[in-house]
């Protein structure tokens, strides 16, 4: 019996090595198709618009909205070893950034991106000093209190009309098109930053935090170092995405803007995709979004729903659905492979 | 002979268990030395202890002039201090070659590329030629503590520390460590190797250092160690009244 086991993860093993030697995804991933699918991809995204319904570009925006977030949690949840439970802290951030800037200031919108990206910023700085201090789980548990704290803060705070909050009205004059083109350039963004840092010098250090963080270390990681600039980058990204989801909400309120609830779809969506994979947070956005919308006339059942299948999940495919995959086919559609 | 390391009075506590105790020993250039001790000697601790995992509670670590006893442990990977793991510690999800790029990208500061180029000529050294494409996470036992060793020497150290290479591994498997290891102090590395089977302090190791709860107890040329009452006595016990 023994012998049959081993046998059977010999060959397992040997499926592997040879997957990650010549496999047909990595020769169409690399091959001289790789730039026309991208192209094509790209093409089919970008016309959605032209030929969508309404509801479709609704569904397809929310898949870019948290496919962008679900890529920013993956860089600390599923590569930096970052824990967090505090994303909504940059949402809520970019969107009274929008708020502030087209409503009560009445600048024109597209400024929000740029005092929601570095407000964003800023303020990972200013709370990393304290909140890096934390391991583990107290990290994880002090970034959403940062949280819960930004939104009592808000709820007292006249400048940002407390708790009543604002109506984004420069959204009435956007049409789905509009705001489908935007998240089209966050969620496409986001995925790019993602790809590009994984390749570059930062990326290595990331995959062998991802794999090992003490390792990491002893290798000449500063693994401080790397966790801040990730901390920081996906603060910032978020907070952009955090600017771009209001504008399409139309009304923000300090208990939503800074609700867990955003976080909890980050993490279900990663959990589910794949941790620290890049297509990990594509996959599990797609399928968050789509269960929502079967789901959307029983909120209650839709949560137990996905608390269900996150807990399959985890039970029967640790390394989430990219993770289920890549064990029989090594497929890396976002090839970060150095050869 | 120059020394490149000299541990003085070392200690060590957890709670009131004292790992090192007063621990001292030098090492020179370019020599390989291994250390022996019975479980719980102390040895992976001190291997610890000079790569900055663990916090030394009293004494000094002199390397290459400079106590390091409170640089940090990228730090000290970057001055030339590399190590392998008595578990491998490889990067299960990268390949072969990746793992080979962390060390001489984050070990010695090297651009990708230049990293890259000298990937070649240390997979031919630890025996891996050919297979950079494969997957940590599939390899061997084997393969992956030439891995480790391989990982280590990309970042190009002066120091490499070993941690028990030798076991779980065949005699055949033992002499290709030890045919690693050698070719390692062809190119100027110093080693200190720990290590439970014998045939590699003998044959692989210039100096034999044997510790005991934490304290050093005989070193010398291998043979003369080994034969040494002092270790007979720490591995079989003192001998009762006749």
């Amino acid at each position: 019996m023994g012998a049959v086991f081993s046998k059977i993860k010999d060959n397992l093993k040997e499926g592997i090595r040879e997957n990650s030697e010549n496999s047909l995804a990595r020769k169409i991933a690399h091959g001289k198709n790789a730039k026309f699918i991208w192209i094509a991809v790209m093409a089919v995204l970008l016309t959605v618009p032209a030929y969508a319904g309404d509801y479709a570009i609704n569904v397809m925006i929310l898949m870019l909205f948290y496919m962008a977030l679900g890529q920013m949690w993956n860089l600390l949840g599923g590569y930096a070893g970052l824990v967090s439970l505090g994303q909504q802290s940059f949402i809520g951030i970019g969107g009274y950034a929008l708020a502030i800037v087209s409503e009560k200031y009445g600048l024109p919108a597209p400024l929000a991106f740029a005092v929601a990206a570095g407000v964003s910023v800023l303020f990972a700085l200013v709370i990393s000093i304290p909140i890096f201090k934390m391991q583990g789980v107290y990290f994880t548990i002090g970034t959403w209190i940062v949280s819960e704290c930004l939104a009592l803060w808000f709820s007292t705070w006249a400048w940002v009309h407390y708790a009543q909050g604002y109506n984004i009205t420069v959204t009435y004059n956007l049409s789905a098109k509009q705001i489908y083109y935007v998240a089209f350039a966050v969620g496409i963004g986001s995925l790019a930053v993602v790809y590009f840092i994984l390749r570059s010098k930062l990326g290595l250090a990331l995959m062998a935090m991802r794999d090992n963080s003490a390792a990491a270390e002893v290798r000449g990681v500063e693994l401080y170092r790397t966790k801040l600039k990730c901390f920081v980058i996906s603060a910032c990204v978020t907070g952009v995405a955090g600017a771009a989801i209001y504008l399409q909400q139309a009304f923000i309120q300090p208990s939503n803007a800074f609700g867990i609830s955003w976080t909890v779809s980050m993490v279900f969506i990663v959990v589910i995709g794949g941790l620290g994979t890049v297509e990990g947070p594509i996959i599990g956005a797609v399928i968050y979004v789509l269960i929502r919308q079967f789901l959307y006339n029983f909120p209650g059942f839709s949560m137990v729903i996905l608390g269900i299948i996150a807990i399959a999940i985890i039970l029967l495919a640790p390394r989430g659905i990219m993770g289920l995959v890549q064990k029989w086919v090594s497929i890396d559609i976002f090839s970060v492979r150095r050869r | 002979m120059d020394e490149i390391l000299r541990v003085e009075n070392l200690s060590i506590a957890f709670g009131h268990n004292r790992v090192l105790n007063d621990l001292s020993f030098e090492v020179f250039e370019n020599e390989v030395l291994g250390i022996i001790g019975p479980n719980g000697a102390g040895k992976t601790v001190l291997l610890n202890v000079l790569t900055g995992i663990l916090k030394p509670d009293s004494g000094r670590i002199v390397y290459k002039g400079k106590d390091i006893a409170k640089t940090k442990i990228a730090l000290r990977t970057r001055m030339g201090i590399g190590r392998t793991f008595q578990v491998p510690r490889s990067f299960e999800g990268m390949s072969v070659y990746e793992n080979i790029m962390v060390g001489g990208v984050y070990g010695r500061l090297l651009s990708e590329k230049e990293a890259g180029a000298g990937a070649d000529e240390i997979l031919e050294h630890i025996g891996m030629a050919g297979r950079r494409g494969e997957i940590a996470g599939a390899l061997g036992l084997l393969d992956r503590k030439r891995l480790e060793i391989g990982v280590a020497l990309a970042s190009k150290p002066d120091l490499l520390l070993i941690d028990e290479a030798a076991g779980g591994l065949t005699e055949s498997e033992i002499a290709n460590i030890l045919e690693i290891v050698r070719g390692a102090k062809q190119k100027g590395v110093t080693v200190i190797w720990i290590e439970h089977v014998l045939q590699t302090m003998l044959e692989g190791t210039d100096r034999t250092l044997c510790i005991a709860e934490g304290r050093n107890v005989i070193c010398g040329p291998p043979r003369m160690v080994m034969d040494s009452p002092e270790v007979h006595a720490v591995y079989l016990g003192t001998e009762e009244d006749e």
